[in-house]
């Protein structure tokens, strides 16, 4: 193989990530490893399970290598309204999922993101002398961006033969309890509600209401350079709060809600009761633990950790596994410990940003 | 975006970048500093904003807060610029600092995310460039602080004591009399951008020949004894300020003469003593403002705006003219607002109904706007003649 820059995964953080790379480096000279040739193959089932309309992320929620032009730049051009552009200025356009997996579609052509592609599942990555080796194939610049591990089911719902998790596909029974307090969970509560059900929200903490993942000023140096210098425990402590489940403010969120409260037809319980379907808005599993090829990694080459968490450098590269001739960086959920917001396209972007740096920087890629 | 501080201050230093080419370039056009002293301004206040208020008031800035932002930039500087009184005119300044904004704003949305990648999580940090961008920054203004230096005109020294004239200044420069400096004969100034400070001059056919240049400053000098006018400015932009003229016993010429120069942009005279002559202060086909003189003892009028002049009186004092105050004649436009006009004696001899003692005097299809005169032991307060019309309004402005 003739590439010397490898993407382990083909989801949504790779995606994003060849957009960067390939301003520097032809598609020949990227190998992607993935098992799926749509980078939104995941993504899309899971926004249809929930049937999501529109995204969370704003106008730079993309997978181009620079902020700008934006979605709602493109969404001006082809509505022919500058609505889109000032309600961006406001910070309130939010692209249509139809929107945002077009805009995946044309990039996917337009990079030429399927000749970089080797359908292969990679499950074991060893350093060796000036690079790493992925399963026979050596590469001096690794980018691991393998995704969400699994769906998170709570323990003591696993056997429960009534609960669905709210990213699988599934109908909704006339009564429905929603575990969770996320953007899942909040989105679970109109759709059934809209389905004609009568709904219990099972939480157990207190909603946070947030337009991003995470407080705006942690997708910037200004927040990021305190993060940084967090010792560990506290940045353990930071990064749970931080990762909390949250979901936007806003009135299309509440209104729906307040006559079924006022009905009896939504209510807020501590514990399960007798509904006929359970629709665990939960999440995904966490921690390089339960991804079999993080873990092989970490116990291999033993590497730091703190708690769930694989301890990064600030640009998300791996301590001990990256130098000055080879690099080693992690993208997506697995990166949180350089970029809280890592399982968004803004932290792609981080990453991937700082992984081609490194590549430039290395005079013998 | 979520500056950081340093981000901040290089993304404000790299839209501002263009804006003060720019403004080199007008000022080079325009012959004038103040487009360079604004963005140079511009650029204080926005610093120290952003060290100061910004960066602790907002740990993120939404797009739409510019606005608002840069209201109370605008307010700021403009604040600054009256306060201290840099001479930048109104909407010009607006328009320069408009453009800045615009910069900044279309800069940090799309041009310097295209040019940086990592831009917005890098806080608007800039990396090489940023430094870059206040280098170029601080070079232009070095530069144009130099070129200002280097472009001030020499300095002339007229030594205590009588000098025969005509002196005739044919360079750029600043005549600066000592105290007790005198110049008999006249001075006929030839050149742009000639400053006359202090300065007595006695005798001459004009005491100061200003004729066919532009940027003359005459501040501080008295004339006395001049056969036809004090200040004779024909086809010339002048700032006359803080002078004597001393026309008693020249029954014809005129204190200061500022006429035909409506292609030279405003002229001023301001704070002014002029005593006798045949009109105090006269302008023809000429916009001049007329600001804070003393003018007593004329015999045709005291101040006259005529010949199809655009010209504002405000705060002057006439006391004693013969026949008329205040004229405003021959097709001219005009605004008289708190002057004081005192003691108008009528003029008997001339036998001219329009010469009898009047205030405010509009004659020959001419509109002069009055605001807040006061005009006191006039035989006539004020008329208007010929197709003209006095209208009172509370706009001084034009």
């Amino acid at each position: 193989m003739s590439a010397q820059v490898a993407v382990v995964g083909s989801g949504l953080a790779s995606f994003t990530a060849y957009q960067t790379l390939r301003r520097a480096l032809e598609p020949g000279e990227i190998a992607v490893f993935g098992t799926d040739a749509d980078p939104a193959a995941a993504w899309r089932v899971r926004a249809a399970a929930i049937r999501q309309r529109q995204m969370r992320s704003e106008s730079d929620g993309h997978c181009l290598a620079t902020t700008f032009p934006g979605l709602a730049f493109g969404s001006v051009l082809r509505r022919r309204s500058l609505r889109p552009l000032l309600e961006s200025g406001l910070d309130r356009y939010h692209p249509t999922v139809e929107e945002f997996l077009s805009h995946v579609e044309r990039l996917r052509e337009r990079s030429r993101w399927d000749e970089s592609l080797v359908l292969r599942r990679v499950e074991r990555v060893r350093a060796v002398d000036g690079g790493f080796d992925l399963e026979g194939d050596r590469f001096r610049h690794v980018l691991l961006a393998p995704g969400h591990p699994g769906l998170n089911v709570p323990e003591e719902l696993r056997d429960d033969p009534r609960v669905v998790h709210s990213y699988e596909p599934h109908d909704y029974a006339p009564t429905v309890t929603v575990v969770g307090a996320g953007l899942a969970a909040a989105t679970e509560w109109l759709n059934a509600l809209a389905a004609g059900a009568e709904v219990v929200s099972v939480r157990r903490r207190e909603t946070v209401r947030r337009p991003l993942n995470v407080p705006r000023h942690y997708f910037s140096r200004r927040g990021l350079a305190g993060f940084h210098r967090l010792p560990p425990r506290e940045r353990v402590e930071r990064l749970r709060t931080l990762t909390a489940p949250s979901y936007p403010a806003g009135d299309h969120w509440d209104e729906p809600l307040e006559r079924p409260k006022a009905e009896g037809r939504f209510r807020v319980e501590a514990s399960l009761n007798g509904s006929a379907q359970v629709i665990c808005a939960t999440g995904f599993l966490r921690g390089y633990r339960h991804d079999p090829l993080l873990a092989r990694l970490v116990a291999e080459h033993d590497l730091e950790t703190a708690e769930e968490w694989l301890v990064l450098d600030p640009d998300s590269t791996v301590p001990g596994l990256s130098d000055a001739s080879r690099t080693l960086a992690l993208a997506g959920a697995p990166a949180q410990w350089a970029f809280p917001a890592a399982d968004t396209l803004a932290g792609a972007r981080y990453v991937a940003h700082r992984f081609l740096r490194r590549i430039e920087s290395c005079r013998t890629r | 975006m979520s500056y950081t501080l340093r981000g901040r201050a290089e993304s404000r230093l790299a839209a501002l970048l263009p804006v003060l080419l720019a403004a080199c370039v007008l000022a080079g056009v325009l012959h004038r500093w103040w487009p360079v002293e604004l963005v140079a301004l511009m650029a204080a206040v926005g610093l120290v904003l952003d060290l100061e208020v910004w960066h602790r008031l907002l740990p993120y800035q939404p797009a739409w807060a510019t606005v608002p932002l840069a209201a109370v930039e605008l307010g700021v500087l403009m604040a600054i610029v009256y306060g201290f009184g840099l001479h930048a005119p109104l909407w010009p300044a607006v328009a320069l600092f408009g453009a800045g904004w615009l910069s900044s704003v279309v800069l940090a949305q799309a041009g310097l995310p295209l040019l940086r990648l990592g831009y917005a999580e890098d806080g608007g940090e800039l990396g090489r460039l940023g430094g870059v961008a206040a280098v170029a920054v601080v070079l232009a203004l070095a530069g144009s602080a130099a070129t200002y230096v280097v472009r001030l005109p020499p300095v002339v020294n007229l030594s205590t004591g009588v000098h025969q004239g005509p002196l005739v200044i044919t360079q750029r420069e600043v005549l600066q009399g000592e105290p007790g400096a005198v110049v008999r004969g006249g001075i006929v100034v030839a050149h742009d951008d000639v400053e006359i400070k202090n300065v007595t001059v006695v005798g001459g056919a004009n005491g100061i020949t200003v004729d066919g240049i532009r940027g003359t400053v005459l501040d501080g000098v008295t004339v006395q004894g001049a056969r036809l006018d004090g200040i004779h400015v024909r086809d010339a932009g002048v700032i006359v300020r803080n002078c004597t003229v001393d026309m008693l016993g020249n029954r014809l010429g005129q204190g200061i003469d500022i006429s035909f120069n409506m292609g030279k942009g405003m002229s001023m005279v301001e704070g002014c003593t002029i005593v006798g002559g045949m009109v105090g202060i006269t302008t023809h086909s000429s916009m001049t403002e007329i600001v804070r003189n003393r003018v007593s003892r004329t015999t045709g009028q005291a101040i006259s705006v005529a010949e199809m002049s655009m010209g504002s009186a405000m705060d002057n004092q006439i006391r004693g003219a013969l026949g008329v105050g205040l004229n405003c004649d021959d097709q001219s436009m005009c605004m008289f607002a708190h002057n004081t006009v005192v003691g108008t004696r009528p003029d008997r001899a001339s036998g001219d109904p329009t010469r009898r003692g009047i205030g405010v005097l509009a004659s020959f299809y001419s509109e002069a706007d009055l605001w807040e005169n006061r005009l006191a032991a006039n035989p006539v307060p004020a008329g208007a003649v010929t197709s003209s019309t006095l209208k009172t309004t509370s706009r001084t402005d034009w």
